[in-house]
């Protein structure tokens, strides 16, 4: 008996020196994790809407399921460029994140894969960047389309999907397509009731 | 054996993949391009370097009962230290290496020398063996993934070696593809020294 007390207590205590080293660890880390990924973001959200250079975005619908940023050009918020919405949609093994701008008349400016863990060589050719090339060229097709009928080529869409990764490349366009839509029709609805008081 | 023989031996005679075959599923999964295996390769080289040190120099403390769940403690413990301070310090690297991460728990080449090789030995030869297991990893991942990069896709470490009238082998980049190249290898390299000690004897 005093032997396995003796065999759980050396666990015990491998177990909270582990532990107490990785919180110690996590507290230096964590904050700098976070800043980082906010970062990270705000340079997506300018990568989809490049022209908000010198501009702000102004973050909406905090409280919703799905919130979404304004894109001005200027800080004195005169002129609404367009708008920038997150999109995820279930790949083949991951969900896969997409932040997507789209200019006032709902035409995509530029869409960027933020998360995704797709298989390796094939779902992952949608952030593959082709050699000499700058931008992935899988995501480079979306600019110019219209958010809210982007489809994969397979369900008649103008989309080129991946090969041997078609449910990834739908799982991105469908997204995008799904929440434009959605967007639109709470946008919309926001400026009539503005018009009207 | 010294030190020098520790280091060499994962590399050949007991390479960790080819030889005491260990790791397949990282092996599997990440093979598909050589980039990928180059990075999972330093990643668990890594690991397997700390995780060797800290259990040979723990060796004599731990009860033999319960070694495997301290061993595994102590793995898990530098695999969460490897990705934390990557994510918070060396963001681009975790961007490219963040995915192998999660996989090196699953690498039973760390528990496997943890085991068989840093629980018995000191820690100057359990480093050796880190490095030379590590390296013989690093170069079994590379190995497939050079066929199964060329051949699935093309392309060499990203730049498209084969031209555009090349057909890639779809096959060879899914898991499939995977086992047969390493079934293949395993197989060819069994051929080899099979003719060695063959001649050897003669």
């Amino acid at each position: 008996m005093g032997y396995v007390i003796r065999l759980a207590l050396i666990l015990m205590f491998v177990g909270g020196v582990s532990a107490g080293g990785l919180a110690l660890l996590n507290a230096r880390t964590a904050p700098i994790i976070t800043e980082y990924k906010r970062l990270e973001q705000e340079q997506a959200r300018l990568d989809v809407m490049p022209e908000a250079e010198f501009g702000v975005f102004v973050l909406k619908d905090t409280s919703s399921s799905l919130p979404y940023y304004e894109a001005y050009a200027d800080s004195d918020l005169a002129q609404l460029l367009g708008y920038v919405f997150g999109a995820s949609g279930n790949g083949y093994s991951s969900t896969v994140e997409t932040v997507v701008g789209v200019d006032i008349s709902w035409n995509i400016i530029g869409i960027k894969v933020i998360s995704q863990q797709e298989t390796p060589g094939l779902g992952t050719k949608a952030v593959e960047i082709r050699y000499g090339e700058k931008d992935s060229w899988f995501q480079r097709q979306f600019a110019g389309k219209s958010a809210r009928s982007v489809m994969v080529d397979k369900e008649g869409g103008e989309i080129v999907s991946i090969t041997g990764a078609t449910i990834t490349s739908r799982a991105i366009s469908d997204a995008i397509r799904i929440n434009a839509n959605l967007l639109r029709e709470r946008v919309t609805k926001k400026n009539l009731t503005g018009t009207v008081s | 054996m010294s030190s020098g023989a520790e280091l060499i031996k994962g590399i050949w005679n007991e390479n960790p993949v080819f030889r005491i075959a260990l790791g397949f599923c990282p092996v599997l999964a990440v093979s598909t391009s050589i980039k990928n295996g180059i990075g999972m390769g330093i990643a668990a080289t890594f690991v397997l370097l700390c995780s060797n040190i800290m259990i040979s120099m723990i060796r004599k403390g731990v009860p033999s009962k319960i070694r495997i769940p301290v061993y595994i403690v102590v793995i898990a413990a530098f695999v969460t230290i490897a990705d934390m301070v990557m994510h918070a310090y060396q963001p681009q690297l975790h961007r490219n290496l963040g995915i192998f991460v999660p996989l090196i728990v699953v690498n039973c080449i760390i528990l496997g020398r943890a085991e068989a090789f840093a629980s018995k030995h000191g820690v100057w030869h359990s480093i050796m063996d880190a490095i030379g297991m590590g390296i013989g990893f690093t170069c079994a991942l590379i190995a497939i993934g050079t066929i199964r990069e060329l051949l699935g896709d093309g392309k060499l470490l990203g730049f498209p070696l084969l031209g555009n009238s090349y057909e890639p082998v779809i096959l060879l980049i899914l898991a499939p593809g995977g086992f047969i190249t390493m079934g293949l290898m395993l197989g060819g390299l069994n051929l080899i020294d099979a003719r060695r000690k063959r001649k050897a004897g003669k």
